[in-house]
């Protein structure tokens, strides 16, 4: 029996929609987080329910990246799957994301019905070069599964998943009953513990491998938590009274977590009859004073749009949150991209005022809202938090984040907080077109406000030079924002051969692919950008300290069409800014791939 | 930004004169005049203070309302101005609050808002400014539009024939459903006040003339069209008008009579129908903040503690 000893490991489990790997996965998540282990989980989830067992869109799974030190992205390739049957595994291997070492533990149970197709899929991972562990769950367990009525298997492969990944079973054991604690019954939890406990023996007996990544408890209080739990954590610190949505994966889960806690510190949460209307409440409800923000993701967003250019012209602070999937349309609801950047620079008709920010972690989610809220009500411009999927499911073990507590005004948003976003306060009253723009119930205060141009006065003006003012003042805001903005995030050095730029999302696998470029003596360096839009001014000359610059991005690009972000950068910048990466393929960047293609940019 | 709804009276009484703004920019004889007045008579009988006032509205000649009224006002977007006006009510619930939509603006456009507008129950005011064509963009056929009538998009005389909007909020189980018209401004004021007085969402039909583009639409001269309906507990028929037309009694909490008036080819004002029971969505989820168990701020995060 080996004991390997690894600083960075990812294994998988890959079961049917409905069978509890995602619970598998949580409870895995505790323990490790228990033995002071860092992760980084990335649930697979299918975007149906319960699609049929057994056919490859039921695949649900969890992918857990292991490793001694803080890790930021969900890496590079799987080193162990474990599979419950032949389909799931197949489908899997598409990805192309395993290690060629990787070993495959596979459970046999549907062979004897599926001969063929199991040949078929063994034939593949031996072609791949795959080392194929196959397994059966003992006989008294598979009745008791029975018992269950099918379940309960989750718990086995995590008894199997305990016994590889070297695992105190007691806390494993302790984390099950934190996880199903409250809804099973005795007898019931007492099947699942001896299942759990069956898994670990199989693998005692028919594995002949272990796997230890060193445990480095960190001092201070810590907390595990996934971006849109975060983002609502974020939301009631950050003074929001009002949240206003309509259900869409994956942004639904905020709407569900506000639901439960909002009301105990305040808060509404208010499910609309449709995009349009989530949107239009949040904005009749921040215009008679209460914070109020909605979100949405992409086909919620382009629904949203007039809302966003009537609250930009109407000078009413609004936030929206995109949470993006893949699309055009319905695209991909389960699977991550970045490609909704353009649609909220310009999606909305006219030259409507916005400011764009991006999160690319768990401690950015709880913060965003905070910027978003200072610089909506600052300024009254519509501002965006743009999540992803990724950012949104991804759960991470984190220090506990100090709390803002903004329940005042804006202008108490901590220092930390507009640092963490790379940008200054915004000094002195920024030029409204209008001047005084009072909350209903203000005595003495009335005033209408229009989607039609208006005057200083607000009152309904068609006349060309009052138009321009309103386009010249409504610029000055982001023109405002643009000079308070300092450098953004930069991994290695400050000038080099070449220079990957990414948003959102995409801040882990550069930073890692940046430390991987530094030990391999690739010449290149990274930077990350939290606000995506206004850039900051410096961009040009920073950009000019490097031969190329590119970048990386979960959204289409080619040779004759530049991804979202490179055309943004291209047109701001002049340079001759191109994809690195312009992948959609719902899958998050890997640090390595990144570096082999600088490598073979520079070849 | 503050959510305070400390009222105070107005320092002196209100007037008419204190809610006008700019001349109105509707076509002479638009009955949209007729409307805003019977709304500012209301406001000025009943001494709504203008500052606790907020008129909504979205896109149509109806929409350009609110900025004729010296009150606080959201002049928005094409068919939205419900999801807005649930918003203010939300916000700050001590507010009073005047919708005012049209005939493509809540029947077209806005008919998803509006048939959740009225299941929610929330506390506004609705008024439906029903010229029966969509007239700020010339004359094109509206949801409303009666059947044959010739417009931009149909020269050959509008297909189909009109939804009605009486026997559609009843359908959708409006608490509160009136009918008036522009030119009979007593009747309107009445409606208004009783609209106002309705624990929830309002639904108040109003026909409006509409002289530019079908001057036949409403026989404003004549009164031998239409009824009104009369009880104790409805809407006292028009002074002008009552005894130079039929006055029927009607039950406002009888629905199924009140279905049978809404289908009628004869035109009647009136209340239809009111339940003052109805739940409402804005006092709901009000309560649900006032009843959920109070937690300290200061420990959002203390169930994520590892």
């Amino acid at each position: 029996m080996t004991l390997e000893k690894r600083p960075v490991t990812r294994f998988e489990l890959l079961m049917d929609a409905g069978y509890g790997a995602q619970k598998a996965g949580d409870i895995l998540l505790g323990a490790f987080v228990g033995m002071g282990q860092y992760v980084y989980v990335e649930p697979m989830i299918p975007a149906e329910i319960s699609p049929p067992a057994r056919s490859r869109p039921a695949l649900s799974g969890v992918i857990i990246r292991l490793a001694d030190f803080d890790v930021t992205n969900i890496g590079n390739d799987t080193d162990l799957i474990l599979a419950s049957h032949e389909v799931v595994l197949d489908r899997r291997l598409d990805d192309n994301e395993f290690n060629p070492s990787a070993k495959i533990l596979l459970d046999m149970r549907d062979q004897p019905g599926n001969p063929d197709s199991y040949e078929m899929v063994l034939k593949r991972c031996t072609k791949l070069g795959l080392s194929v562990i196959p397994f059966n769950v003992d006989e008294p367990s598979q009745s008791i599964i029975k018992e269950l009525g099918g379940k309960g298997l989750n718990l086995y492969y995590l008894g199997m998943l305990s016994y590889i990944y070297n695992m105190d079973e007691e806390i494993v054991q302790k984390e099950i009953v934190k996880t199903f604690g409250k809804k099973l019954k005795e007898d019931i939890m007492a099947k699942n513990i001896s299942l759990y406990h069956n898994g670990y023996q199989l693998a005692k007996e028919k594995v002949f491998f272990r796997v230890e990544v060193q445990s480095h408890p960190s001092p201070g209080e810590h907390i595990l938590i996934d971006g849109n739990t975060s983002m609502s954590m974020g939301i009631i610190d950050a003074g929001f009274k009002l949240f206003s949505g309509y259900p869409i994966t994956p942004a639904s889960s905020i709407m569900h977590t506000l639901a439960k806690s909002f009301p105990s510190y305040g808060g509404m949460v208010h499910q609309a009859e449709d995009e349009i209307a989530a949107i239009g409440t949040a904005v009749g409800a921040y215009y008679a004073g209460m914070p109020a923000l909605t979100a949405t993701s992409g086909p919620g967003l382009s629904l949203k749009q007039e809302f966003i250019g009537f609250a930009s012209a109407t000078e009413i602070p609004l936030v929206v949150v995109d949470v993006q999937r893949g699309g055009p349309s319905t695209g991909m609801p389960t699977k991550t991209e970045q490609s909704d950047l353009l649609a909220a620079l310009c999606g909305s008709h006219g030259d409507y005022a916005k400011v764009i920010i991006s999160v690319s972690n768990v401690i950015d989610c709880f913060y965003a809202p905070h910027l978003a809220r200072y610089l909506a009500e600052k300024l009254r411009v519509p501002v965006f938090i743009m999540s992803d999927f990724q950012t949104a499911n991804s759960y991470k073990v984190v220090s506990k984040f100090k709390l803002a507590q903004m329940n005042g005004g804006v202008d108490n948003i901590p220092d930390f907080v507009l640092e963490r976003f790379h940008m200054k306060r915004l000094e002195g009253a920024v030029q409204m077109v209008r001047g005084s723009q009072t909350v209903p119930g203000t005595e003495g205060g009335m005033r209408r406000i229009t989607g039609i141009n208006t005057d200083e006065n607000g009152k309904i003006n068609y006349f060309s030079d009052n138009h321009q003012r309103s386009h010249a003042l409504r610029n000055e805001k982001i023109h405002h924002v643009r000079r308070a903005l300092t450098l953004p995030e930069m991994f290695g050095k400050e000038s080099n051969d070449v220079l990957i730029v990414g948003w959102g999302s995409s801040r882990g696998a550069i930073e890692e692919a940046i430390t991987l470029c530094e030990k391999n003596g690739v010449p290149a360096s990274g930077m990350h950008m939290r606000v995506v839009y206004p850039l900051p001014l410096m961009l040009k000359d920073v950009f000019a300290r490097y031969k190329k610059v590119m970048t990386v991005e979960v959204a289409y690009g080619d040779k004759l069409k530049p991804s979202p972000l490179a055309l943004l950068l291209r047109s701001e910048t002049l340079k001759d800014v191109h994809p690195l990466i312009a992948d959609a393929t719902g899958r998050p960047l890997r640090p390595r791939i990144i570096m082999n293609k600088i490598q073979e940019v520079l070849k | 930004m503050t959510t305070d709804t400390v009222s105070k009276p107005a320092p002196t009484p209100v007037t008419i004169k204190d809610l006008n703004t700019e001349n109105p920019r509707w076509c002479a004889g638009c009955g949209d005049f007729g409307i805003i007045m019977g709304l500012k008579r209301f406001i000025v009988e009943r001494q709504l203070v203008p500052s606790q006032t907020v008129n909504v509205s979205g896109i149509g000649c109806s929409g350009r309302a609110p900025n004729y009224f010296n009150t606080y006002g959201v002049h928005s977007i094409h068919g939205r101005a419900i999801p807005i006006a649930l918003g203010v009510a939300l916000a700050n619930p001590g507010l009073n609050l005047f919708v005012h939509s049209g005939d493509g603006d809540a029947l077209s456009i806005g008919g998803n808002h509006l048939i959740h507008g009225i299941n929610k129950n929330f506390k506004a005011v609705f008024l439906m400014y029903d010229n029966e064509v969509y007239a700020l963009t010339k004359n094109q056929t509206s949801p409303t539009t009666r059947h044959e009538h010739p417009t931009n998009t149909q020269p050959q005389g509008t297909f189909l024939n009109p939804l009605n909007p009486i026997t559609l909020a009843l359908g959708l189980g409006a608490s509160f459903v009136a009918s008036t018209a522009d030119w009979i401004p007593d009747h309107l004021t009445n409606t208004m006040k009783a609209a106002f007085d309705h624990p929830g969402f309002a639904f108040v039909h109003i026909s409006q003339r509409c002289p530019h583009f079908d001057p036949n639409n409403f026989d404003h001269k004549n009164s031998n069209w239409f009824s009104f309906l009369k009880h104790p507990n409805g809407i006292e028929p028009d002074r002008r008008l009552a005894d130079k037309t039929e006055v029927v009694e009607h039950d406002p909490s009888n629905l199924a009579q009140a279905f049978q008036f809404g289908a009628a080819e004869r035109r009647y004002f009136g209340l239809f129908f009111q339940n003052k029971n109805k739940p409402r969505y804005d006092n709901i989820l009000h309560g649900v903040v006032a009843n959920a168990p109070k937690k300290d701020p200061s420990k959002i995060l203390d169930s994520f503690l590892i």
